[in-house]
């Protein structure tokens, strides 16, 4: 396995000034990920360029951004699948989020929003292990593990990374500062479809039934073609749309 | 922290950009074109019809010039904002009733399949 030379046209802006490219060369092998190059680029030739960076395996969400224009996660997106052997790898931070520094973006917002659907985003740990160890390092007997039994379509939420990605796709976003965006609905759902307490149930589906809700949302389904893990937002916001129609026509009984 | 916000303007501009985009954003950038033409068509219809207020001759004038070869290729254009606008709202309501989310995009292509036969046999018509 070679390596290749590949440009990177950097997204380049300190608070203050104005924006501008940088395109740095970098080699790296031909089986590298696009956050490879772009720390070598950091280690080797510019130790200014603000990124995020974590776990380097698509589990953490940091690293999201644009490629070529396209919201991607460049720890996991190979640099051969997105150069074209010429011109530069263009690498901008996400859009809708207010810019901090140069590929670093605010998100504040969107962890706001994910608050809005009073999800907690912390499970309990499950008992994975086949065997018990007690704490003097002794072997226990093996314990049964039940897998918890959740319907299928009630688990993907628990997918998503908090990249941001569907936030930076959603062409609405780009005019409405305070829609709840395709994540804060799908938490919303999600929410909905997992407490028995009415009062929070009938809080959240207001929520979502609000001026910044479910109704702002114009099906581009940009949210679900981007989102890396698969959580379908989309999806998530034209089921709520369902619930609330259900309910306005009587079609359910609505809960107080 | 003085974090940089572009303007909704130069956000809002970025749906133009429409490299990579997928069906469903397609389908989102054709339902504001023709919308807004659909709105300024309207707009252009009352003004014609407001000549039926200045009597008879400037009415026959007008409906003379439309029967022409280049008013009615016109219709076809007519024609298709409204058949892509309908049908795409058609499409947009069975999703919001939870119909046909998981195959949006072939509702997409079937909107197009249709609006482009109604279109052509319009045409041939004309």
């Amino acid at each position: 396995m070679g390596t290749v030379l590949v440009p990177l046209r950097l997204f380049r802006y300190v608070p203050g000034g104005t924006s501008s490219y940088n395109t740095i060369t970098v080699e790296v092998e031909e089986t590298a990920s696009v956050l490879d190059a772009l720390d070598l680029a950091w280690a080797t030739q510019h130790r200014t360029i603000n990124y995020r960076r974590a776990c380097h395996h698509s589990s953490c969400g940091a690293c999201a951004l644009r490629i070529n224009g396209e919201e991607k996660l460049p720890c996991i997106t190979p640099i051969m699948e997105v150069w074209d052997g010429s011109n530069p790898v263009r690498l901008d931070p996400l859009r809708n989020f207010p810019l901090v520094s140069d590929l670093v973006v605010d998100m504040r917002g969107f962890f706001q929003r994910l608050s809005a659907s009073t999800l907690h985003m912390t499970r309990v740990a499950e008992d994975v292990l086949p065997v018990s160890v007690d704490p003097m390092g002794e072997e226990l007997a093996p314990v049964a593990v039940e897998e918890p039994e959740q319907p299928p379509d009630l688990n993907r939420f628990e997918s998503c990374i908090e990249c941001g990605i569907c936030m930076s796709a959603c062409p609405t976003m780009a005019t409405d500062d305070k829609f709840l965006g395709p994540a804060g609905l799908a938490a919303i759902y999600r929410a909905v479809q997992s407490t028995d307490d009415e009062q929070i149930r009938t809080h959240l589906l207001a929520l979502a039934n609000g001026e910044h809700g479910v109704w702002r949302c114009h099906s581009a389904f940009e949210c679900t073609e981007t989102c890396p893990q698969a959580v379908d937002p989309a999806g998530k916001i034209m089921a709520l749309r369902r619930e609330l129609m259900s309910q306005r026509v009587g079609l359910r009984k609505r809960r107080t | 922290m003085s974090a940089l916000e572009p303007p909704k303007i130069r956000r809002a501009g970025e749906w133009l950009d429409i490299r990579k985009r997928k069906a469903g954003m397609w389908a989102y950038l054709l339902n504001r074109v023709t919308g807004i033409a659909l709105v300024i068509y309207l707009y252009l219809h009352l003004t014609v019809l407001s000549t039926l207020a200045r009597g008879p001759s400037a009415w026959n004038d007008f409906v003379s010039l439309a029967g022409s070869q280049f008013f009615l290729s016109l219709d076809v254009i007519l024609l298709a904002g409204i058949l892509i606008h309908g049908l795409n709202g058609i499409r947009l309501m069975l999703m919001s009733l939870g119909v046909g989310v998981k195959a949006e995009k072939v509702l997409f292509g079937g909107l197009v399949a249709v609006a482009v036969v109604v279109l052509v046999a319009a045409g041939i018509r004309m």
